[in-house]
């Protein structure tokens, strides 16, 4: 029983580790490691509840601990987040690490949301979640995840102007 | 959704990297599962204890009877525990009735020749009005009685007042004595 148990586990967690670890690394902000650890405990909680979730949405259950999460890490402890002026790494016209650049940029404008912006923004608009799901799956009211997410939208238009090029 | 919302979807799809489930993170998993079931164990042991505990301090503290919670008899008058010696009378009587007269004092002395009024007797035959009572201490104990009885002098006052022919008994009949 166990071990059927851990078998199903194991290949659940290698198939989709790849996407949840990119979910994680957009909630995170673009922190590599701490997405890691975000993703570990994730994991480790989706073991304890297998037997329940193992048939229905085990993903689900994983994304909505990791944006829970992730929307609660700023009240426990600072990451090390600062505020700045300006972008790092601006990627020049060109250049053939456009893509990497690209990715930073996106990586570091999502470090400058808040938690709660982030999480509704990735969401809403990397996962494709209506409102009521992403209410939902951060435990808020609907309101509230719309307004998180369009403070999210409206403040990375400001920050990724130059990088998604504006209507025109 | 507009253009930018569009774009920034288009551009947080594209941007997943391959990440592979390594050998690393098995262990991590299997550490972090194996942690967690530590702690978990360690939480309802210390919660079993504390409930334990909890109970055992409930029950130490649960009242047991009505009757233990009443306070106890009195503890018996030393007044009347001594035995009956003969030479508890004289001491006795003045504080177990202070305010009998007095006459009865020389009779219970009479009723016992043996009991004359030696030097340590007078004392003590002294001593317990002083802790009973002014009044009964006033009325037995003067000075010149006890005098009057060492010297035998004054013992025909004394027991013509009293009508305790025999004995030149030292207390009591004084008090009473005309020339007092």
């Amino acid at each position: 029983m166990e071990q059927t148990r851990a078998g199903e586990y194991d290949a659940f967690v290698a198939a989709r580790w790849s996407v949840l670890f990119h979910l994680a690394r957009l909630l995170t902000g673009g922190d590599r490691h701490r997405a890691e650890d975000l993703l570990q405990e994730s994991l480790v909680k989706l073991w304890f509840v297998w037997p329940k979730v193992a048939d229905e949405a085990p993903e689900a259950y994983v994304r909505k601990v990791l944006a829970r999460a992730a929307a609660r890490s700023a009240r426990r402890r600072w990451w090390g987040e600062r505020p700045v002026e300006q972008l790092p790494e601006v990627a020049a016209a060109g250049d053939m690490s456009a893509t990497v650049a690209e990715r930073s940029r996106l990586e570091a404008a999502l470090a400058q949301l808040s938690p709660q912006q982030r999480a509704a923004v990735v969401l809403r608009y990397y996962q494709d979640l209506p409102d009521r799901q992403v209410a939902e799956t951060l435990g808020c009211p609907v309101g509230t995840a719309r307004s998180h997410a369009a403070r999210g939208v409206a403040r990375l238009r400001r920050l990724l102007a130059d990088v998604i090029e504006p209507v025109g | 959704m507009d253009r930018f919302e569009r774009q920034l979807t288009q551009l947080m799809q594209q941007d997943r990297q391959p990440a592979a489930f390594e050998i690393r993170h098995r262990e991590a998993l299997r550490a972090g599962v194996r942690a967690r079931r530590r702690v978990r164990a360690a939480r309802r042991a210390a919660g079993s204890v504390l409930a334990v505990a909890g109970l055992g301090l409930g029950l130490f503290l649960w009242p047991h009877g009505h009757t233990d919670d009443r306070p106890t008899a009195p503890n018996p008058r030393p007044a009347v525990s001594p035995t009956p010696t003969p030479a508890a009378s004289p001491t006795r009587s003045p504080s177990q009735s202070p305010s009998l007269s007095p006459s009865a004092p020389p009779a219970s002395s009479t009723a016992t020749p043996s009991d004359s009024p030696t030097p340590g007797d007078t004392g003590a035959a002294s001593e317990p009005p002083a802790t009973t009572g002014t009044t009964a201490t006033t009325s037995y104990r003067p000075p010149p009685a006890t005098a009057t009885a060492r010297g035998g002098s004054t013992t025909a006052p004394a027991t013509a007042s009293v009508s305790a022919p025999a004995e030149p008994s030292d207390h009591p009949s004084s008090v009473v004595s005309p020339s007092g």
